[in-house]
């Protein structure tokens, strides 16, 4: 491409140097930060169906592993470049360590597109990366995990590659296995209640009680089914839900005054999270504009769909009894918008701390998948309550103390952490 | 004398008598015994030999007669005093011997002869019968010592034949003279001369004598010659090559009668299948005919039964047995004296099932494919039902107008759903019934035009669902009932609008019927295959570049395949290639569960209904139930897509897609899906579209024709003269087929400014800035231009980021590829929305214009006037990237065409004057008769909304302006489309309410008239926009419109009529 052109690694590497500035960290650690610690590229051959020979690109970013093993997912795609995985590798190392789960952080993919290739030749690729990078991964070195089209199925295409070479069973060497071979309890409800833990701990500082507030959600997913399930339990009202209509090709909002009844609209939903608006509107429902859920007189936002939901364009539409937003979604304010947040002095739970539910979960699978013994559900809720809660606690408590942002202070203690570590261990 | 005496006297005359006859013998057995002597010197000898034998030598006489040859020595008359003896050459008697006594003598014995004369001229006769036997013995040794080869069987049939029925041999004969003379053997030429001497020798005269009839010779001259004729073919044939002829000849002999009938144009039906039957029992096993013979019957029976159009003949032929119509005419019904056939439709299905059957010969997946149980009404069954209930005049519906064909069109159903069907019809079709049992079925059309090589007619005529439940008799009644229906959709005003365009409308229609068995099992109280679809042998959609076109097409559902049939607008079908079974469109688990059908088609056995349910609903009832569901699901686990094995799905409980997975995967299926297209196609000389059901046991073929293609997506046919300058693009790869006539701007996202962007929030506002433009630009006339991978979840560096709702309204998607350092990247070829673009015709291409032999007017799309700020003036900082151009505009007037065609690998877009008419390819099958090809619509709209604004009292209504935007006034409106007012309002709220009520009022009528013209129903035609002098002032809302830079709202004069008359 050419040089002007958006570099999503250039990016990672100026939000970082911002940080350490702020930090204050000395030239090696920020040299150390910036960059990945190893990359590895290699070719992966494949006989194709038509009996030719095709030759994909493979990678492994390993940011920074000074907390632990690696962690990060598999992309096949495209035009995959290694900027992007650099940037999606760090983006992990923070990731992590916000939470502080004892992973470090990285990534990695092929360069090709699932779209035309078949079954088989996928299979060949998953397990002819494994090949090539068995032995620099490893449940106890980087674990990989499924990300954009990758699956539970290529999951365990390389898990048993991985088994066939190392002669034994190593289940903590993958993540986002099914259930019935290897996977972790609770993964689903994971993200959702990960919020919910972060906005209980987030309510209890502005000193309100759950059953006091209410709440508008964009997106009727995973994620904000199982945030508004908790928060009900909770006792909070959720009283509008925006989704995506698939027919009309729009998004709708749907409210209640007296709050919704989940258990009734999820009848009405579709596996996608799209609620019928007819049988909705016989419900009951008010059926508003697919943005209108931003506008309502509620004291929690939870955007859990979109990226790039409160804008310049939207965000004045926030009504003044909002005190919350809660960030289901990745990156669903933009910067500007960001800025004007803070001045309204509302709470922002920054993305990757509020929606970490979803790796801490990846981490108890290899947790249990190492002990070769697994969990019941409600011991994987307990101790994602007890990670989240911690994490919530300490950026909070961070933020107080620098007189920082939630969302600042946030990734000033994920890089501080890393740097920490790397300097117990001498590197820098 | 004394006594004595004269006894002595008699003894001693007896004794000379004795003595005179046995001299006669000895002379006789010498003659017949000398050696190289002849027949005639015998029968000489033998006759000079018997006066002296006799007791009156001077008055004796003898004669022999051998067949017609009369041998004597003298003339003498002849007389009653004779004693005859039979000769007999073996036990056949081949002559006499007569001794004349030629003057009274003293009676003794037999008259004058004595009865020891009797014994002699027996004796005589007897050893001349032996010698002549004798002779031909040797004449038989010496031919056969000849010919060194003994007697072959074929001379046996000869004889046989020359004893029992000569007038067969004689034609066996005559056959065998024209086979040898037109092998060119000289001889034969001879014989045949002497036959028929007008043959060859008379040639010249043939002109010069031509009120003269040729002289003929009697048939049994033939015979006498026969021998000769066979001689000839023994030196010339083989002993086989005669024997197999003359078998051949006389079996051919027995089935004349079939040719008198066949090739008599006014032979019915009914005599036909008499015929055909007389044939079929002729012998058990069938007879053979020979090669020109049976191709004769072929050929005749199809042009009678099935089609006449010879290039359906030329294929049928090599096919189509004569014995397929034994079985075929004992479940035909026709009404007496039918002339009819069975329509296209049927013609399609038995002609693929034939050539099916003959390629299984050599592929074993072909071997097992089935026809649902089938029966058939003759295509003219349809007159005489008219006939029957004096409903003549119905014929004429196709010369009214066309409002008016649609507006009789329900009183015509009516009338035949309620008219009588004539006897033998009811008898056929009750007897069909026994035949069927209790089984749904389908009635489907089979018309003469429909599924003709150019006229697919698909969709216009219908096929109805019966559930077929209850008494006989109700059975029969919905049964006809069903068939009048679809005997009325022959008066329809879709196909009679569709055969207008096509001139067809003064061919002879008639309407074929298809009474078929439904293929399917019980699951609960419904009945439904286990899936079923069309499939098509040309892929026209490909989603990736290395699916070939000759991987085909697959669309495929759970139930009944209506639903993939239909372009579905809530739901999805199975699409596959069954070339590329790997290639799944569908690939993240997202996709899979997105793009995966949830409806199906039932029958409903307790309502008796042709339903639509839910898939989930079903089965959570009746899933283990289901046929072979195993192989149509998988089951969601959270984020992993399991193939069920052994118990694995709860259907309570899990969450399952409609996959196909394991059918494709684990089954035969798309290798047998693929095997028939390529053999259909190859056969068929064609691309051809067939529809199939399974019913959880075998696999049917339901359906075959020639590939039909649907709206836009006709190949179209590609001009050459188009000046170089006029092209604004052209492609030569991944094309599919369609025309996108009438392009009047086009959104053109800067490959190179794109990849320059470098902020991420400015590369998301280009997805969002082509999602605005959807929704202003003109629906369905503007095309989106970019570059990569539209769509790609993902990285959005990679192509324009957008969902399938911000492009929806675009009627063309086109990515491109542009060269990067030393690399193309990879299109997406649309596979993020793909199913969406296919359900609702969007078209797709991708463009490589660094690719040689193309032409990529890249600065036009660069240089010409971009009005990005002008529709979106928050977006005009993306000016450099996105250029938005209104075509007409620019080019004073033009509008963009693009034309498609997959088979020729080329596709173009050129600037042309709006024509609003295209051409279409030869082979064009396109229906679209009601879309962009006709100019009507916006005229009609035009004229009345310009009326109804002279009729609006701006004192009354409070109006001070009128304008009118949209499709009526771009000339481009479809069936569908609105009229698009505007109105400058500064009324009052009463004002306003009474405004609006007046233009509901008239939005419906306009929406009468609409329907009555194209058969399409909307809730009102004019769509109002009002605008106060606020928005004008603000250009809010759409106040935009007027005076606006492009596609501008044009004034319309209000008041006129009114101010004429005050």
């Amino acid at each position: 491409m050419n040089d002007k052109a958006y570099n999503p690694f250039e990016a990672a590497q100026t939000q970082c140097d911002e940080i350490a500035e702020v930090l204050g960290l000395e030239t090696a650690t920020r040299d150390f930060l910036r960059e990945p610690m190893r990359e590895y590229q290699f070719s992966i051959p494949v006989h194709m169906d038509d009996g030719k020979m095709k030759i994909f690109r493979g990678f492994r970013v390993q940011h920074n592993l000074a907390r632990g093993p690696g962690k990060g997912g598999i992309r096949f795609h495209p035009q995959e470049t290694i900027d992007t995985i650099r940037a999606l590798s760090m983006w992990m190392t923070w990731k992590c360590a916000v939470v502080d789960i004892p992973l470090g952080g990285s990534k990695g993919g092929v360069i090709c597109d699932p779209h035309n290739l078949s079954a088989r030749e996928q299979e060949q690729i998953c397990r002819g990366w494994v090949r090539q990078i068995a032995r620099d991964v490893g449940p106890y070195l980087d674990v990989p995990a499924p990300d954009v089209m990758t699956n539970a199925q290529m999951m365990l295409w390389m898990l048993d590659e991985f088994e066939a070479i190392h002669g034994g069973k190593y289940p903590g060497f993958i993540t986002g296995k099914p259930i019935s071979v290897g996977g972790s309890q609770g993964r689903k409800e994971a993200t959702g209640y990960g919020v919910i833990f972060t906005v209980r701990e987030a309510l209890k500082e502005l000193n309100l009680k759950p059953e006091n507030t209410s709440t508008s959600v964009q997106g009727f997913g995973n994620v904000a089914q199982f945030a508004i399930q908790l928060y009900n339990q909770m006792g909070g009202k959720v009283v509008c839900v925006s989704c995506w209509d698939q027919k009309e090709n729009q998004a709708n909002s749907f409210y209640k005054k007296d709050g919704i009844d989940l258990d009734e609209l999820l009848k009405i939903t579709d596996p996608f999270g799209g609620i019928e608006k007819d049988k909705a509107r016989d419900l009951g429902y008010e059926i508003l504009s697919g943005d209108a859920w931003i506008e309502q007189d509620v004291d929690i936002l939870i955007p859990a769909a979109l990226e790039n939901q409160i804008t310049t364009d939207t965000v004045d539409k926030i009504s003044k009894s909002v005190k919350l937003i809660a960030e289901g979604a990745n990156g669903p304010t933009t910067p500007k918008a960001d800025k004007i947040l803070k001045e309204k002095g509302i709470f922002v739970i920054p993305d990757f701390l509020a929606n970490a539910g979803g790796v801490t979960c990846s981490y108890f699978e290899q947790v249990q998948s190492n002990m070769n013994y697994y969990w019941s559900k409600d011991e994987v809720f307990g101790k994602l309550d007890e990670k989240m809660t911690s994490a919530f606690i300490s950026v909070s408590e961070f933020a107080q103390k620098r007189k920082l942002h939630m969302r600042d202070a946030a990734y000033t203690i994920a890089i501080s952490r890393v740097a920490q570590a790397c300097r117990d261990r001498g590197w820098v | 004398m004394n006594k004595r005496e004269k006894s002595v006297e008699n003894v001693i005359l007896a004794l000379k008598e004795r003595s005179k006859e046995l001299n006669c013998l000895y002379q006789v057995e010498e003659l017949c015994s000398k050696p190289g002597i002849t027949l005639e010197e015998i029968y000489i000898g033998i006759i000079r030999a018997i006066p002296p034998g006799w007791q009156f030598p001077d008055v004796c006489q003898a004669i022999i007669k051998i067949g017609d040859h009369k041998f004597k020595l003298n003339e003498f008359e002849e007389t009653d005093w004779i004693q005859v003896a039979n000769i007999q050459a073996s036990d056949e008697i081949i002559g006499t011997i007569n001794v004349y006594y030629t003057e009274e003598r003293p009676a003794t014995d037999e008259g004058p002869f004595s009865k020891e004369e009797r014994k002699l001229i027996n004796t005589i006769a007897e050893r001349l019968g032996r010698r002549i036997f004798h002779e031909r013995l040797k004449l038989v040794f010496e031919e056969r010592e000849y010919q060194k080869k003994p007697e072959s069987d074929w001379w046996i049939i000869i004889d046989l034949l020359r004893r029992t029925d000569p007038k067969l041999m004689a034609r066996i004969s005559r056959k065998m003279l024209n086979n040898l003379c037109w092998n060119g053997i000289e001889e034969a030429e001879k014989l045949l001369e002497n036959l028929s001497p007008n043959y060859k020798a008379e040639e010249g005269e043939l002109l010069k004598d031509a009120n003269r009839p040729f002289q003929k010779k009697a048939v049994e001259d033939i015979l006498t010659i026969n021998k000769k004729i066979f001689k000839i073919a023994e030196d010339h044939l083989s002993e086989n090559e005669i024997l197999a002829n003359i078998q051949k000849w006389i079996q051919e002999d027995r089935t004349g009668f079939l040719v008198n009938i066949l090739e008599n144009p006014a032979s019915s039906l009914e005599s036909i299948a008499g015929a055909i039957e007389r044939f079929h029992h002729l012998s058990p096993q069938g007879v053979k005919l020979t090669t020109p013979r049976e191709k004769g019957f072929r050929i005749s029976l199809i042009r009678r039964l099935l089609s006449d159009q010879p290039q359906f003949i030329n294929i049928a032929k090599h096919y189509i047995e004569v014995d397929n119509f034994f079985d075929l005419l004992n479940r035909i019904i026709y009404p007496a004296g039918s002339h009819g056939k069975l329509g296209g439709k049927s013609s399609g299905l038995i002609l693929a099932t034939q050539i099916l059957k003959k390629s299984a010969e050599k592929n074993e997946v072909l071997s097992k494919i089935k026809v649902p149980k089938t029966w058939y009404l003759t295509s003219d069954g349809v007159l005489n039902f008219m006939q029957y209930n004096n409903l003549e005049e119905v014929v004429e519906q196709k010369y009214k107008e066309i409002g008016r064909v649609r507006q009789e069109y329900p009183y015509v159903i009516h009338v035949f759903k309620n008219s009588q069907f004539p006897p033998e019809i009811i008898q056929g079709l009750s007897l069909a019934l026994d035949d069927f049992s209790d089984v749904p079925l389908i009635v489907r059309s089979s018309s003469l035009l429909e599924d003709r090589m150019g006229t697919a007619f698909a969709g216009k005529y219908k096929s109805l669902f019966i559930a077929n439940q209850g008494s006989k008799k109700e059975r029969l009644i919905a049964l006809m009932d069903a068939i009048a229906e679809v005997y009325a959709s022959t008066f329809g005003p879709d196909p009679i609008e569709y055969r207008m365009e096509r001139g067809l409308i003064d061919f002879h229609e008639e309407m074929g019927i298809l009474i078929q068995e439904v293929v399917g099992t019980k699951v609960g109280h419904y009945y439904l295959p286990a899936f079923a679809g069309v499939a098509f042998s040309k892929n026209d959609f490909r989603w990736s570049p290395r699916i070939k076109r000759d991987d085909g097409l697959v669309r495929i559902v759970p139930g009944l395949g209506t639903r993939a049939v239909d372009r579905l607008s809530d739901d999805y079908p199975i699409l596959v290639a069954p070339g590329q079974p790997g290639l799944n469109i569908n690939v993240t688990l997202d996709e899979k569960v997105r793009y995966s059908p949830k409806k199906i088609d039932v029958i409903d056995l307790k309502t008796q209904t042709f339903e639509t349910i839910e898939i989930q609903d079903l089965l959570k009832e009746y899933g283990y139930e289901y046929p072979k569901i195993n192989q149509l699901i998988s089951v969601l686990h959270e984020d992993h897509m399991q193939q069920p094995i052994g118990i694995g799905v709860d259907f309570k409980k899990d969450y399952v897609a409609m996959t196909f997975e394991g059918l494709f995967t684990n089954s035969q299926f798309l290798k047998q899906m693929h095997s028939i297209l390529k053999e259909l196609h190859g056969k068929m000389e064609n691309p051809v579209d067939i529809e199939f059901a399974y019913d959880g046991k075998d696999f049917y073929l339901l359906q075959c024709r020639y590939q039909s293609y649907g709206k836009d997506s006709a190949p179209a046919k590609i001009p050459r003269d188009i000046p170089k300058e006029r092209i604004l693009f052209s492609a030569n790869r991944y094309i599919s087929n369609g025309t996108v006539p009438e392009i009047t701007h086009i959104v053109y996202v800067d490959p190179q400014k794109y990849s320059e962007l470098s902020n991420r929030n400015d590369i998301l506002a280009v997805g969002r800035t082509v999602g605005k433009l959807n929704q202003i630009l003109p629906k369905h006339q503007f095309i989106l231009m970019g570059p990569g991978r539209w769509g790609s979840r993902g990285d959005i560096k990679l192509g324009v980021s957008v969902t399938y709702s911000d492009i929806n309204n675009t009627s063309m998607l086109i990515e491109i590829a542009r060269k990067q350092k030393n690399y193309v990247p990879d299109l997406s070829f649309g596979t993020h929305f793909f199913q969406d673009l296919v359900e609702a015709s969007i078209r797709y291409l991708p463009l490589y214009p660094d690719d040689r032999n193309i032409i990529f007017n890249e600065d036009f799309f660069q240089t010409s006037q971009n009005t990005l700020s002008d529709l979106l003036p928050d977006f005009t900082y993306l000016s450099d990237t996105i250029h938005v151009i209104d075509v007409r505009n620019t080019t004073e007037g033009c509008i963009l065409k693009v034309l498609m065609n997959a088979e020729e690998e080329t596709a173009i877009g050129f600037l042309t004057e709006p024509t609003m008419q295209f051409e279409l390819g030869e082979k064009t099958l396109s229906s679209n008769i009601n879309q962009k090809t006709s100019n009507v619509h916006w005229r009609w709209r035009l004229r009345n909304i310009e009326r109804l604004a002279e009729q609006i009292d701006p004192d009354r209504f409070g109006v001070k302006a009128c304008y009118l935007f949209g499709s009526t006034k771009n000339a481009t409106a479809g069936i569908e489309s609105d009229i698009d007012v505007l109105v400058h309002f500064q009324g009052s709220k009463n004002q306003k309410k009474e405004l609006l009520t007046w233009f509901e009022g008239w939005s419906l009528c306009l929406s009468q008239i609409n329907f009555l013209r194209t058969g399409f129903k909307t809730d009102g035609l004019i769509d109002v926009h009002i605008v106060t002098d606020e928005d004008i002032k603000n250009r809010t809302s759409y106040a935009v419109k007027i005076g606006a830079i492009t596609d501008a709202a044009r004034s319309l004069p209000i008041g006129k009529t009114r101010s004429k008359k005050g």
